[in-house]
C-alpha cells in the first residue's frame, strides 16, 4: 500500500504535520536511528544519539516516582523546545520552534507513532473548494460517525 | 465577583488587562522547564532543583544547538 507509513518517512511526516518542527528523528527500540527529517546522515545520527540520551536522563530523573515511566517529554529552553514521545518499539523526537504549541506537537508525535504502529493513517482535511465542491462534501459526509440505532 | 465594566474607557481597560494576562501566560509557558507525561497524558513538572533536571536541560539545549547550527 503506497500510503503506509514507514520508519524512514515518519520524521518527515511529522514535519509535514507541524510547521513548528525544525528537525525530527525516529529511533528504534535499540536506540538506533531509524529515520530522520534531515538528509545529512551524520547530523541525524548525532541528533538521534541526543534523543536517546534525553529519555535516559528522563528515566533517571523520574526513577523514584510512584508513576508509570513517562511516555512523552517536553523541554522548553530559550530559543526553542524539544519534544519526544515513545512506544515500546519507537522513539520520535523533535526540535521545535519557540512558539510551538505543546499540546498540538505532543498530539502529532503520538499520532505519527500510532500510525507507525499500524494505527489509522493521519488524514489531512481538504477544503471543500479544493476537493471540487459537492464531491468534497460527499466525502466529508462519509467520514461522519454514524450513530448506531436500535440498541435498546 | 468581578465588577461589570461600563463605558468605552472601562471596556478598553478590560481588553488591555486581558491582553496583558495573555502575554504573561504565554511568557510563563515559554519559561525553561521540563514536563513529562504519563501514558494517560497527565503532565508532571520535573522541578528545577530535582535530580537530573540539569542533565535533561543540557541534552535538550544540545539538540537545539545542533539543529540551529544547520539552519
Amino acid at each position: 500500500m503506497a500510503d503506509t507509513l514507514t520508519p524512514g518517512r515518519a520524521a518527515e511526516r511529522l514535519r509535514g504535520l507541524s510547521a513548528d518542527v525544525r528537525a525530527a528523528v525516529l529511533l528504534d527500540a535499540a536506540g538506533s536511528l531509524a529515520g530522520a527529517s534531515d538528509d545529512d546522515h551524520d547530523h541525524a545520527q548525532e541528533l538521534a544519539e541526543l534523543a536517546r540520551r534525553l529519555f535516559e536522563e528522563v528515566d533517571r530523573a523520574t526513577r523514584d516516582w510512584d508513576t508509570e515511566p513517562p511516555e512523552q517529554v517536553e523541554v522548553q529552553i530559550p530559543g526553542g523546545a524539544v519534544f519526544a514521545s515513545r512506544t515500546p518499539r519507537w522513539t520520535l523526537a523533535a526540535v521545535a520552534k519557540r512558539n510551538a504549541l505543546s499540546s498540538l506537537l505532543l498530539y502529532d508525535l503520538r499520532a505519527v507513532l500510532g500510525e507507525l504502529e499500524g494505527g489509522p493513517p493521519i488524514r489531512r482535511s481538504v477544503s471543500v473548494a479544493g476537493a471540487g465542491g459537492t464531491a468534497g462534501e460527499e466525502h466529508a459526509a462519509e467520514d461522519l460517525p454514524m450513530p448506531e440505532l436500535g440498541g435498546q | 465577583m468581578k465588577e461589570k465594566r461600563k463605558g468605552p474607557l472601562s471596556r478598553a481597560a478590560g481588553l488591555a488587562e486581558g491582553m496583558a494576562a495573555t502575554v504573561r501566560r504565554m511568557q510563563r509557558e515559554r519559561e525553561p522547564r521540563v514536563l513529562v507525561y504519563d501514558p494517560a497524558g497527565y503532565a508532571r513538572l520535573v522541578q528545577p532543583e530535582a535530580r537530573g533536571h540539569d542533565h535533561i536541560m543540557d541534552v535538550a539545549e544540545r539538540m537545539l544547538a545542533l539543529v540551529a547550527g544547520r539552519e
